[in-house]
């Protein structure tokens, strides 16, 4: 395979105290450029502190972790936040400016980027969260969906390689996490960056490339959706459940019903028991 | 007890140009021990409605009884205290509310302001600990040391050590991993069936509402748009949609599955295997035809 390799995690441990238990515990992966790589576990799992390394927030105990050839250490800790966006999960705390478009700037102030750059930037980033109409509206009149799409808009806006979403839906109601999931959706097929997000909602994995399974500050298993909703008693065992289809064709296979895979919605079961209805 | 809205309205900032009408002419009743789940979006007044059940806000118009509390425009009764001890209210992320220096502390700050003795809160807090999943050792831990889930449990028994005879729940699994919703939720809904409760849930979960409600409060831009219990809810799915509401995932897809194939499956509280049985012999029956 000849793609880039933009993440690499080597042997990397963490602990958050001295005498503590490991968070992350001798874990190793790699990301590709422009790949959706969903990371996926119970609270407690070691997901977040991923994402928290990733970006230099925190420093590994033990290991190495290369973001784009560069080792994330104290002194390229400033340059890797270039390459590396991150959205959390409280839309209240990641705000600055007084007005949309304020915010969307502020990285890119902070960046030194020219003012007509600037201007262009605002207006592509925040049409690609579909939130183009909202240039001067304060950040308290948004609904929790909108200010987490403006969030992302302010990432994209300093051009990073890799956008880590940390549980950026947690708070959402459902229709703020299906704004999410579709702006997400959007702008990894027209930014082409990697994109990396961490949830323990298994429905929000679908359009993944790859999941990685974290238990226990070890990574459980490297697979894709299909093959991870094949999984469902061992998922149960380690907090996960898998989503209503999952589990649905799970217990029609259990009755011998001869499903060949995993589906991955609705539409793909009702197709597959209409093969089997037509052929009985 | 038995909690009945009539007619009740609320308006912030009343009589002046911010005024804004949160709750209009709503009405309802919830029988003692009844589990009802209140169901709306951001702003459609779902918040609002729950501050009036222990008389944080007062209704601008209209009337609420909850048991023998009468709570309208004329002012705070003057037993409010009682009504407080006796309704419980668990708000959204509670685990931000902890504040002593221990666990135990924690708890009894509630049940000590309103004078119970030491000895009967340490009696509650013996039962309540294996109802909430926490195990004792914690008792004398600074509550800041515990995992999220852990806090959140901490902050439910500070409520339920009132005794409370109405338990209000806003969003209480929020931000949870599916296990601990589970079993925050499996947890409420015990405590329900045992002690007699009456229950109101805040929730955006349908399949919450589904699995633990007996009756279903549809609110839309601060009006009552829906009631009824959770089967007749959701069956009407356009009207739902109208307000941008969906219908408990497997009822959707028994709707999409009797498009396609013509039948008439029914959600009837099915398990999962049960399900899976009758899609099978429907799909075998159908075949035959």
């Amino acid at each position: 395979m000849d793609r880039k390799k933009l993440v690499e995690f080597k042997n990397v441990s963490f602990q958050y105290e001295e005498e503590g238990a490991l968070v992350l515990n001798q874990v190793s992966f790699d990301i590709y450029e422009g790949e959706w790589v969903a990371i996926i576990g119970h609270n407690g799992s070691g997901k977040s502190t991923i994402a928290k390394l990733l970006n230099g927030l925190l420093m590994p105990k033990d290991g190495e972790i290369i973001v784009d050839g560069k080792k994330v250490d104290d002194d390229t800790v400033w340059d890797i936040r270039k390459d590396v966006g991150m959205v959390f999960q409280n839309p209240d705390n990641q705000f600055v400016g007084a007005t949309v478009q304020d915010d969307v700037a502020f990285g890119m102030e902070n960046r030194g980027v020219p003012r007509e750059e600037m201007r262009e930037r605002i207006q592509r980033t925040l049409s690609a969260v579909r939130m183009q109409d909202y240039l001067i509206t304060e950040p308290h009149r948004l609904s929790g969906g909108q200010k987490q799409r403006v969030a992302i808009a302010s990432v994209l806006a300093i051009a990073p390689k890799v956008l880590i979403l940390d549980e950026a839906t947690a708070m959402l109601d459902p229709t703020g996490r299906k704004e999410i999931m579709h702006t997400v959706n959007d702008i990894q097929e027209s930014e082409g960056l990697s994109l990396i997000t961490i949830t323990h909602d298994l429905q929000e994995i679908v359009q993944a490339d790859r999941v990685i399974v974290m238990n226990k500050g070890q990574i459980w298993k490297e697979t894709t959706p299909r093959e991870l909703f094949l999984q469902r008693e061992e998922l149960r065992e380690i907090g996960l459940d898998v989503p209503f289809v999952a589990q649905l064709t799970d217990e029609l296979r259990k009755q011998g019903v001869p499903l060949k895979e995993a589906a991955l919605n609705h539409e793909e079961l009702l197709e597959e028991l209409w093969k089997f209805n037509s052929k009985m | 007890m038995e909690i009945q809205f009539k007619d009740v309205s609320y308006i912030y900032q009343e009589n002046t140009p911010f005024a804004h009408k949160a709750l209009e002419n709503i009405s309802f009743k919830v029988g003692s021990g009844s589990f009802v789940a209140v169901i709306g979006h951001t702003g459609s007044g779902k918040s609002t409605l729950i501050q009036h059940l222990n008389g944080l806000s007062l209704p601008s118009r209209g009337e609420i009884t909850i048991g023998d509390f009468r709570l309208s425009a004329d002012g705070k009764p003057k037993n409010i205290r009682d009504l407080r001890r006796k309704v419980g209210v668990v708000f959204q992320y509670p685990e931000h509310q902890l504040f002593e220096e221990t666990v135990a502390k924690d708890i009894a700050f509630g049940p000590k302001n309103f004078d119970v003795k030491q000895e009967e809160i340490n009696l509650r807090i013996e039962k309540l600990f294996p109802a909430v999943g926490l195990s004792e050792e914690l008792l004398e831990r600074s509550p800041f040391d515990l995992s999220g889930g852990q806090k959140r449990r901490v902050a439910i028994a500070g409520v339920l050590a009132m005794a409370p005879e109405v338990l209000v729940l806003d969003e209480p699994t929020a931000g949870l991993d599916p296990r601990g919703q589970r079993e925050i939720m499996d947890m409420f809904y015990q405590l329900h069936q045992e002690q007699n409760l009456t229950t109101v849930l805040v929730t955006h979960s349908m399949e919450d509402a589904l699995a633990y409600a007996d009756k279903i409060i549809i609110l839309n831009k601060g009006q009552k748009y829906m009631e009824g219990s959770p089967l007749d809810v959701f069956k009407q799915t356009e009207k739902l949609q109208k307000v941008q509401l969906g219908v408990p995932e497997v009822i959707h897809f028994l709707n999409q599955y009797n498009e396609r194939f013509g039948t008439s499956l029914n959600y009837q509280y099915q398990s999962m295997p049960e399900l899976a049985e009758e899609i099978k012999k429907q799909l075998e029956v159908g075949s035959h035809e």
